[in-house]
């Protein structure tokens, strides 16, 4: 425990937590960026600003390195949290109460569904896109339908990787309003958690882990 | 600009190697080291310095040793997948000729013209980072000139000309000595066509595409995936929104005092 306890809160993510979620955020967000800028000519904007389209290669290619590492650490530390368990069936079922009003939610663990879906989707895309990443870095060695294709599931991965992004993005922020602190601080209210990993904090109380 | 036509009539060849030296003294590219292969052909293949290639076929068939010489360059298609997949505007144009001319200025690197050019001509430097092939002389032709290749050829294997002119040429050529005009496909012009010998199987040749077209892969990729990036996220950021407005920020439920949370 780094923090110092505060009064009503809970911490809900460590130090080495947040750094590595920024680094794979940050990284997937501006690889982003910048693959959109050399993907869309149109968009001349993006690596003009950047330094011209040579430097915005390399600077997609480092994005993609470090995105790589962060996807590898993020992988191995939310493996456990983002097994599914039986009530998740029950959660996704009733949309997890976002959609439409839900009266038999099950208490989440650290994660919920939604999350965990999420996890497993950029987890397998983002491997996906890693692999043709480093194929189309130098596409010569492997054989030429092999590389074709690397191109068009790197594009692919974009797609629903993005894609998912935006909906975690405002489902982080604006959709739940006292989570975004958590990325920032680590902590979060006890109402908070109560409400959206009752499981988790049920189970931290029960092993008395000073937070509060 | 008018639409040019290379045509190069596989029956005339003699493998002098004539448009390979012109080649090569016009685009000033180095000579490269080679040694004896047990081939005809040299060098081996294409390079970033070789454009050019008259490469050697040898092959048995039941009625004898067949062989035959053929002018290896840059097809320069209609449709070029090359382009498609260019991520640097500039780097690889279309022009109004047909020619489709690299500009080593634009120029990143990143080789995705190699992986999809269906003819395998574009070749790659280490040392500038850059891509090179043929231009078809755009230099040139530009100027009222026919490429260098043309101008150098001495048995009138290569002619340059209008697309209209060429086209007819080759197919009555092909049906005068019985042979065929490749590629043949009127979906995937080139403005570089061969009159193949009768007697040449096609598909025996090194380095030649039988069926050549644009890679579909290449197709999902640009005219697929890539709207598809903008759509999801657009798509889903307006979803969002309207979540936002319509449902609202999903609020932490207080629990009343000693009770069941409240919904």
């Amino acid at each position: 425990m780094s923090s110092n306890a505060r009064e009503g809160m809970v911490y809900v993510s460590t130090a080495e937590e947040r750094i590595v979620h920024w680094l794979l955020a940050g990284s997937c967000l501006f690889a982003l960026i910048t693959g959109l800028g050399l993907m869309f000519h149109s968009w001349e904007i993006i690596p003009t600003m950047l330094g011209g389209y040579y430097a915005t290669k390399w600077m997609h290619i480092f994005a993609g390195i470090v995105f790589a590492i962060s996807l590898v650490a993020a992988s191995i530390m939310w493996w456990e949290h983002c097994k599914f368990v039986p009530d998740d069936l029950k959660w996704v079922s009733q949309a997890g109460g976002y959609l439409w009003e839900a009266h038999d939610l099950p208490p989440c663990g650290m994660y919920n569904a939604g999350q965990k879906m999420f996890f497993w989707f950029v987890f397998v895309f983002g491997i996906i896109i890693v692999l043709s990443g480093i194929v189309m870095f130098n596409p010569l060695p492997f054989p030429v339908t092999l590389a074709r294709w690397a191109y068009m599931l790197h594009v692919m991965g974009v797609f629903v990787i993005a894609s998912f992004f935006v909906i975690h993005l405002y489902l982080g922020t604006f959709g739940n309003p006292g989570t975004v602190q958590i990325m920032f601080h680590g902590w979060a209210t006890r109402e908070y958690c109560e409400f959206h990993k009752g499981k988790w904090l049920a189970e931290r109380d029960s092993k008395g882990e000073p937070s509060e | 600009m008018a639409e040019y036509i290379k045509l190069i009539d596989l029956t005339k060849c003699t493998g002098c190697r004539a448009c390979q030296v012109a080649c090569k003294q016009w685009n000033e590219l180095p000579a490269e080291k080679t040694g004896f292969t047990g081939s005809l052909q040299n060098p081996k293949d294409l390079s970033y310095n070789t454009w050019c290639l008259i490469r050697y076929d040898e092959f048995e068939e039941a009625d004898g040793m067949k062989w035959i010489m053929r002018h290896d360059a840059c097809m320069h298609c209609d449709w070029p997948a090359c382009v498609k997949a260019c991520p640097s505007p500039g780097a690889l144009v279309k022009t109004d000729s047909g020619a489709v001319v690299h500009n080593p200025d634009y120029c990143i690197g990143c080789k995705a013209c190699i992986v999809a050019c269906p003819f395998d001509i574009p070749r790659y430097s280490e040392h500038d980072e850059k891509i090179a092939k043929c231009t078809l002389c755009f230099n040139r032709i530009t100027d009222g000139k026919a490429p260098a290749c043309v101008t150098a050829c001495p048995t009138g294997t290569l002619e340059f000309g209008l697309k209209e002119d060429m086209l007819k040429k080759a197919h009555a050529r092909a049906a005068a000595v019985g042979g065929s005009v490749y590629p043949n496909n009127p979906k995937y012009e080139t403005h570089v066509i061969y009159v193949i010998p009768g007697d040449v199987k096609l598909a025996a040749l090194q380095h030649v595409n039988p069926n050549p077209k644009m890679p579909a892969t290449i197709l999902w990729w640009k005219n697929l995936f890539k709207p598809f990036t903008l759509i999801g996220m657009g798509g889903v950021a307006g979803l969002a929104a309207l979540h936002y407005f319509i449902k609202g920020p999903h609020l932490v439920e207080k629990k009343e005092e000693g009770g069941e949370a409240d919904v």
